[in-house]
């Protein structure tokens, strides 16, 4: 750069460099904030942490989903026993049983139809308070003649074009008892998350389909 | 033409094949939303879904190699190094690109144990492709990053534009990598996937792009050197400091903790201002050069990137980013209005760009002629905002029925898609999903036959 | 956020994103073109997105946070414009001296 030229600048502005040490900065400064917040938030996910992630046990007990005035949202909230399958799951069992259940869903590419945390794709509803739809008492146990919530989701899980569904209608995924349970403990854990109020009124708001 | 060069052409070439592919199944995606029971049991709606999303992802890293490997030989007036190493990698990168897709189309389903993942699908949203096909795209990068170094320190030569190139290598491989694990809990799963999403789209692609075009506007306008880099750098501390902690739009809801809806509402609102910026620049370039190049369409589509970058990541972006409205949107056709937008302003048309621009000098054509060009441009970008338009309207829709009035149950989601609200912008989206599918064609159809075919000068171009 | 609020609120702020990119870009074409009919469009534009903000912050139900914000971003759109083109004149100005 001339002298000339310098002097039309603030100092610096002109000179690549300048600007090449504020990108760095401004990087390097972004990447250390969101390393601490990366640390702090881990530790609220972990399950059974304490934080808004309940343990997999939490699927022998009874989740509901209430508003709550005091932090003006939606929160998940963990009842009495409420077993599931009518089986008291261990901390082992309870683990074993997710790990299925998530390799499951990997396997058989919900999220590219369902989402999780308005996470996936937008053809079929969200997955995240599924379990706690008030559909499967008022309409799918009878259809599948079964006697608890569980069973009917299994049903539907097994066979689900046996039963079909309004504007949209699933495939059979070929899904066997155990997978189809899996998915069901799954569905029970992950209902019991707390995500900030997401999605606002689950199952107390209606609308005419 | 030397080795890179010609690599250059052909990763580019199969990225716009690529984005052919990416059409067609976004089109077949969009007739399942008409008609009930479309090809049920057959090839269901995740699975042509996933080819698409997939494609896109291809299409753009293509697109970017085979702009690196075009311009890197100009940028250091050497031969890349491990140059036959990287060509021998291209067919077996498209290869395994072609064999996923086949067991995509064909197996689709694999047992829910590890084999599943490491042999068909890792069912995670983008990083479906199985394991051991993720492994060979990270030994691609690892060559790219290789081309890339041992070329920089042969010709012991470090512009600030391959400074800022070698740096993103770090991030491209990095990022990939830490969305490996995949773990039980949904919501470390995605805490993760997000880096990887996010950081890919929203800021190591930014800057991958970013270092690609201050190199074809340098070719292009002539822009000095000086005046080049002192924008890639402005590009990356405003790309980077916004879209790291940018993230937290995409913390909201996974059971994160609620600082996270005021940092990525923040961080997420401040977007637009830099975007503007760009759009004054963008005016600012065409008025001063008066539009006088020899490739018009190449500098139309740098004006694109621009404007549709505004109104993609800009408008469509604010509109659903402040918490109190994403609680509703997010997850709705909305949410793929603002995505199919940004995308497109963002990456496809810098890639069309730089294509025009490597089609001309790859061929030896002093000016860039014709007029299917200008049918391609006007029709794709007419089909874009028409589709993203719709969609808009759809989701709207949705979030309004579904989720406000619905509170997002089945009952809520079901009235929602049966909306004829939701139903016409459906419909309309298909329409214009038409009219970029056949503007396609022209696009592809004219980079192919550019300099080879028989015409009649222009009297429009030669004047101008 | 009350349901029947959710997109007039929606389109109030893509609204207010567009007019701040309407100012920008006939800000800009007003500059390159030495137009003070356009200059007076571009502001005409920046005043709607005035109108806009001020409509958010009195009838939506946001949270005040966000509506403060958006009156402080509001303000920082009006130099952004100017200040980009006085930048880009400088760089480029540099082209041609060095």
């Amino acid at each position: 750069m001339t002298e000339s030229s310098a002097a039309v600048f603030e100092p610096g502005a002109g000179d690549p460099r300048f600007w090449r040490d504020g990108a760095i900065a401004t990087t390097v400064f972004m990447l250390l904030v969101l390393l601490l917040l990366t640390v702090d938030s881990l530790r609220v996910l972990t399950e059974g942490g304490g934080g808004n992630v309940p343990a997999y046990t939490v699927i022998n007990q009874k989740i509901t989903y209430e508003f709550d005035a005091a932090s003006n949202m939606d929160k998940p909230v963990i009842g009495e026993e409420e077993l599931l399958f009518g089986h008291r799951y261990s901390e082992a069992e309870a683990k074993a049983i997710m790990d299925k259940g998530k390799l499951v869903i990997q396997s058989r590419s919900c999220i590219n139809c369902h989402a999780f945390f308005g996470n996936g794709a937008y053809y079929a509803p969200d997955l995240t308070k599924a379990w706690l739809d008030p559909t499967w008492e008022k309409m799918w146990m009878p259809m599948t003649q079964a006697k608890t919530k569980e069973e009917a989701m299994v049903q539907f899980l097994m066979h689900p074009d046996r039963y079909p569904t309004w504007a949209r209608q699933m495939p059979n995924l070929n899904l066997s008892e155990e997978e189809a349970r899996a998915v069901t403990a799954y569905l029970k854990w992950i209902s019991s998350v707390q995500t900030n109020g997401f999605p606002a009124g689950f199952g107390r708001r209606e609308v005419a389909r | 033409m030397n080795q890179s060069k010609k690599l250059g052409v052909q990763y580019l070439t199969a990225s716009i094949v690529m984005m052919g592919a990416l059409l067609l199944f976004g089109l077949l995606a969009s007739i399942f939303y008409l008609k009930y029971g479309f090809l049920l049991g057959k090839l269901d709606f995740n699975i042509v879904k996933q080819v698409h999303i997939n494609a896109l992802i291809i299409a753009c890293l293509w697109g970017f190699m085979g702009a690196i490997y075009w311009f890197l030989p100009d940028e250091l007036g050497i031969e890349t190094v491990g140059i036959g190493l990287a060509r021998l990698l291209f067919w077996v990168f498209v290869a395994a690109v072609a064999v996923v897709v086949l067991v995509f189309i064909f197996v689709q389903y694999g047992s829910s144990d590890e084999s599943g993942m490491w042999l068909v699908n890792q069912g995670r949203k983008y990083v479906e492709a199985p394991r051991w096909a993720a492994i060979g795209i990270v030994a691609v990068f690892f060559t790219l990053a290789y081309n890339i170094f041992a070329s920089v320190a042969k010709a012991r030569k470090v512009t600030g534009i391959m400074g800022v190139l070698m740096t993103t290598m770090v991030p491209l491989i990095a990022v990939y990598l830490i969305a490996f694990p995949a773990p039980t809990n949904m919501s470390v799963d995605l805490y993760w996937w997000w880096w990887l999403v996010h950081m890919w789209v929203e800021a190591t692609w930014e800057l991958i792009i970013g270092c690609i075009l201050a190199l074809a506007l340098m070719k292009l306008l002539g822009t000095s050197r000086k005046v080049v880099e002192i924008w890639l750098y402005l590009e990356v501390a405003l790309v980077l400091g916004t879209g790291i902690l940018g993230l937290g739009h995409h913390y909201f809801w996974i059971g994160t903790p609620q600082y996270w809806l005021s940092i990525g509402g923040i961080f997420s609102a401040l977007e637009p201002l830099p975007l503007l910026g760009m759009v004054v620049h963008a005016i600012y370039d065409a008025g001063k050069h008066q539009m006088k190049t020899h490739n018009k369409p190449a500098f139309l589509w740098l004006i694109a990137e621009a404007f549709g970058n505004f109104i993609g990541a800009g408008i469509w972006g604010f509109m659903m980013t402040l918490p109190q409205i994403n609680l509703y949107s997010h997850g709705t056709q909305w949410t793929v209005s603002h995505g199919h937008f940004a995308f497109y302003g963002a990456y496809i048309t810098g890639i069309i760009a730089v294509a025009y621009m490597v089609a001309q000098e790859s061929r030896g054509i002093r000016e860039v002629r014709g007029n299917a060009w200008k049918w391609a441009f006007a029709g794709l970008n007419i089909g874009m905002v028409g589709m993203v338009g719709a969609l808009l309207v759809s989701g709207m829709s949705e979030a309004f029925i579904g989720r406000a009035l619905g509170g997002s149950t089945l009952d809520g989601f079901m009235a929602s898609q049966s909306n004829s609200w939701f139903m016409q912008g459906m419909i309309a989206r298909t329409g214009f999903g038409v009219i970029i599918v056949a503007s396609y064609f022209i696009l592809a159809w004219d980079l192919a036959t550019l300099g080879r075919r028989r015409e009649k000068p222009s009297p429009a171009l030669a004047t101008s | 956020m009350n349901p029947s609020w959710l997109l007039p609120t929606a389109a109030l702020l893509g609204i207010y994103v567009l007019c701040a990119g309407c100012y920008g870009m006939v800000y800009a074409l007003g500059r390159l073109r030495e137009s003070r009919r356009l200059m007076h469009a571009a502001h005409a534009f920046y005043a709607v997105q005035g109108l806009t903000t001020l409509l958010l912050v009195a009838l939506t139900p946001l949270a005040w946070g966000w509506k403060a914000f958006l009156l402080a971003s509001f303000l920082v759109y009006a130099v952004i414009p100017p200040l980009t083109w006085r930048q880009l004149e400088r760089t480029h100005a540099l082209e041609h001296e060095s």
